[in-house]
């Protein structure tokens, strides 16, 4: 009797556990609810946000990695930095830079100085922004103790000293950043950059304010009273790696009354299947498409194509025997159907890519977009590269060549990689194309340390300028995946970013389509697409802004019926 | 008895650090490192690693995480939540994770005992045949093939339940994983108790039983399912782990923010810490359980522990 005892009493001990942890997790529920109940809209479930008129619901893929201005570095954590903050400069619907906490900006004539003048703007715990809160987030971005991932945008930005802090030369103090008083903020350049405001809509300059950053000490950035609020809307829940990011309209905003949603729900669902069933169910108003899922959709009045600036390519590595002929380069450039690659295998909207430098990146001086004014280069032909194949069985005295192309796992590089495969070697008899599939991060350190013969590769733009692209081919850089060398493209890389060039707007974009032409010429990269998404979004839902740099999506001016 | 059970507790803490510190090898030759974007440079990196003192040897950055993790501290995210203690990452996901595994466990062992009990004692008949296919079914269909099948008929066409997780209704939010998550456990327990059921109750001893007129309440608790329970216990262990350690699978499908989606992301980005303190947690919870098995089939059949308490003498 005494042990059926026992195992009763273990039993019920089992239960208790059981119990008590079902209490901690309704603990945590209760506490997330108070944390929200100063904000109405996001405290009640989306049924009810969706009769309440307009509060958007919107789909991520991932978690928010950090909602540290100077800390994150993807795009999810961008957006939400975004909706909260806002910066000297926002980019507007057609992707150029406008003011928002700038009143006013004072250029030099040299270039090398600007002026801010900053609006009369309130932080959302009544604190003023003020010029001292960009010194201080600044410093911190290249700050070598902080160790921002994304210091190197400063290096870009050319901010004076920028490059000898951030290599521990220099003190964080010497950043040619100062708050010349509350309002005015000075910020010096070591040579002029054409793109200097479009890169300070960049998330990494966002201001943050130091005194609420030190009081928050560790925990700066991890629930809503840690975070300040000076941009449209203000966070109202919030953890780390949360699924579920609830904002509301900020009333405090210095432009509140354009903005027309009253709140941003954030779901993460990594399952594209549940987060199609979750719109249908209409609790989602956006939602991402994967690529098998565009079929069933895309004749809906709802769907949506949206370029992304990812540039898909195989660089050839020219250390390896043979790929160092420009023949050869040009006959595998040119082999495959690009055509059918975007329109039979991704089907997401991506576009055939004959460029190095994608479309809707960068505007320049003219008011043009690059690709509007500059040409086409490497398109499909089968023809021509049987032609240049010839010559480079003849130069290089050989009938036969097997490349091994390495490709990350997932499952469109899969795909496309094996279309690529089939292609080359149909057209191009006597070459053999292997392919080898590991995870990104290893086909991203073989490739820069060299172990590659070809690699299905891809670049996302940081800021709105064909440089993005560009210097990724100059001589010794460390994305130059293929070792291509050329001392006149060097020379224009060179001069367009701290030269001659940079003082000269019209000059420098003429001599970046030059750049863009000697690589296409060259076949330093084959290119292959450039990235489309494939979106869902609710009628009656208008306004987002869709960008391909820095901040994919603004919902400043928003609206849901 | 307590002799048994603090040589057992001593031995899982070696066992433990041995799996921390193999852990830390494997980690070692997993290829990248948690910064492994194209766009930092060798000199970006370099400060990364001294930040986060990776840039020290294994062994030492062994015995530091140790030293680290007796004050409770697991040390801070790379890379899923960056600069976030592991601590308060657990804080938040692993209750929900412990909450629908429990919940599965408790609702799967009860549904699967009452279901192989009623099969044994009613054998050959309508009842029997029933738990059969709903252990085939339960066994041979994976879980998210169940998860699917409620999302779109009780989620989507008759909105029961909500589809998605939702932190603020745990209890609405947590019945279709459950279901879910449980129907393994019912398939396997009820298979294994209506066999062990059905061989302890042709025993001669229960025929004795029997005869002697013992009522058939206390014959079937008291003296069949109890030595039924023994290999019941032994499968359910490691089920047990298994759910509350979070399903990848599930946690994706109904957005679940839990632990089982944690691991994942974590591998696959180099995230060390999240990577170490999740495996030690499960390692805990894994040999935790063992132990308690181990005390259980004491309890329930004094021949084993008399057996083991004999060997340690």
């Amino acid at each position: 009797m005494i042990k059926v005892k026992k195992l009763v009493a273990l039993f019920f001990s089992l239960v208790l556990v059981l119990s008590l942890t079902a209490c901690s997790g309704k603990n945590t529920e209760e506490k997330t609810n108070n944390a929200g109940t100063d904000s109405p809209a996001a405290t009640e479930g989306t049924d009810e946000n969706a009769a309440g008129g307009n509060v958007l619901n919107v789909q991520f893929d991932v978690e928010v990695a950090s909602l540290d201005p100077q800390i994150a570095t993807d795009g999810t954590s961008f957006e939400v930095l975004s909706d909260v903050t806002e910066g000297l400069y926002t980019i507007d619907a057609s992707g150029l830079p406008a003011l928002a906490m700038a009143q006013d900006v004072q250029k030099s004539d040299d270039g090398l100085t600007y002026t801010f003048t900053l609006k009369d703007a309130k932080w959302s715990n009544g604190t003023p922004v003020t010029a001292k809160d960009f010194v201080f987030a600044w410093r911190r971005l290249v700050d070598p103790t902080v160790a921002s991932e994304y210091s190197f945008i400063a290096e870009i930005a050319n901010i004076k000293n920028a490059a000898d802090i951030i290599g521990g030369k220099k003190g964080i103090e010497e950043l040619g950043v100062t708050a010349k008083d509350d309002k005015t903020l000075e910020v010096q350049l070591d040579v002029p950059v054409p793109f200097f405001e479009s890169l300070l809509a960049f998330p990494s300059f966002l201001p943050v304010n130091e005194d609420f950053f030190t009081n928050a000490g560790d925990s700066y950035g991890t629930s809503p009273d840690t975070i300040l609020s000076n941009g449209a809307f203000k966070i109202t829940s919030y953890e780390p790696a949360a699924t579920t990011i609830s904002l509301v309209k900020n009333p405090d905003y210095w432009d509140a009354g354009k903005v027309g949603l009253d709140g941003i729900n954030y779901q993460v669902i990594k399952d594209s299947q549940t987060a199609m069933l979750s719109y249908q169910n209409g609790d989602l108003d956006v939602v991402t498409l994967s690529g098998e899922q565009v079929e069933q959709f895309q004749a809906d009045t709802e769907f949506h194509n949206i370029m992304a600036g990812y540039l898909w390519y195989i660089s050839p590595n020219q250390k390896v025997k043979g790929l160092e002929n420009l023949n050869l380069r040009m006959a595998l450039a040119l082999a495959y159907d690009k055509s059918a690659i975007v329109s039979n295998i991704l089907k997401d909207g991506s576009i055939v890519a004959d460029f190095a430098v994608p479309t809707l990146l960068a505007t320049g001086p003219d008011g043009k977009d690059f690709r509007e004014t500059t040409g086409t280069y490497l398109p499909s032909d089968k023809t021509k590269a049987q032609d240049y194949w010839k010559k480079a069985q003849a130069e290089l005295g050989i009938d036969k060549l097997t490349y091994t192309m390495i490709v990350e796992d997932t499952e469109s590089a899969q795909n496309v990689a094996q279309f690529i495969q089939s292609e080359i070697q149909t057209t191009l008899p006597g070459i053999t194309i292997k392919i080898e599939t590991m995870p990104k991060k290893n086909r991203v350190e073989r490739m820069q340390s060299g172990d590659f013969e070809l690699g299905l590769t891809r670049w996302g733009p940081d800021y709105s300028d064909p440089m993005t692209y560009l210097d990724m081919w100059e001589t010794g850089n460390p994305n130059n995946y293929g070792f291509w060398s050329n001392s006149d493209y060097d020379a224009i890389i060179e001069s367009a970013k701290k030269g001659e060039l940079a003082l000269d707007p019209a000059k420098r974009w003429e001599a970046l389509k030059n750049a863009e032409k000697i690589v296409m010429d060259n076949a330093v990269i084959f290119p292959v697409y450039q990235k489309g998404d494939a979106v869902m979004i609710k009628s009656g839902v208008e306004g987002i802004e869709f960008h391909s740099v820095g901040i994919n999506r603004i919902y400043k001016d928003a609206t849901k019926k | 008895m307590k002799k048994y059970i603090l040589k057992r507790v001593a031995i899982s803490i070696v066992t433990l650090l041995v799996i921390l510190l193999v852990l830390f090898l494997m980690l070692e030759f997993m290829p990248g490192s948690p910064f492994n974007d194209e766009k930092l440079t060798a000199a970006q990196k370099a400060i990364l690693n001294k930040k986060y003192g990776l840039d020290k040897p294994m062994l030492i950055r062994f015995f530091n995480y140790i030293k680290a993790m007796l004050s409770g501290d697991f040390g801070v995210s790379y890379t899923i939540s960056k600069n976030t203690p592991i601590t308060s990452l657990l804080q938040t996901r692993l209750p929900i994770s412990l909450r629908l595994g429990g919940q599965a466990i408790l609702i799967g062992t009860v549904i699967g005992l009452i279901l192989g009990l009623i099969a044994a004692i009613k054998h050959n008949t309508i009842f029997d045949t029933i738990t059969t296919v709903i252990s085939v079914l339960g066994v041979s269909l994976p879980s998210y093939v169940f998860a699917m099948a409620l999302i779109y008929g009780l989620g989507f066409r008759l909105k029961w339940f909500p589809i998605l997780y939702d932190v603020k209704k745990p209890f609405d939010s947590s019945i279709m994983p459950t279901i879910s998550l449980c129907m393994f456990t019912i398939a396997t327990v009820a298979r294994f108790t209506r066999t062990e059921m059905l061989e302890v109750l042709g025993s001669d001893y229960m025929l004795l039983a029997e005869s002697k007129g013992i009522n058939s309440f206390r014959l079937i608790f008291r003296h069949a399912l109890r030595n039924a329970l023994i290999p019941i216990i032994t499968v359910l262990a490691p089920l047990v782990v298994g759910l509350m350690t979070g399903s990848l699978v599930i946690e994706k499908l109904f957005s679940i923010p839990g632990i089982g989606s944690l691991l994942v992301s974590a591998i696959q980005s180099n995230d060390y810490n999240v990577v170490v303190a999740l495996t030690f947690i499960y390692s805990l919870m894994y040999i935790g359980i063992m132990l308690i098995v181990d005390i259980l089939y004491g309890v329930i059949d004094p021949r084993i522990r008399l057996v083991k308490g004999a060997g340690n003498e």
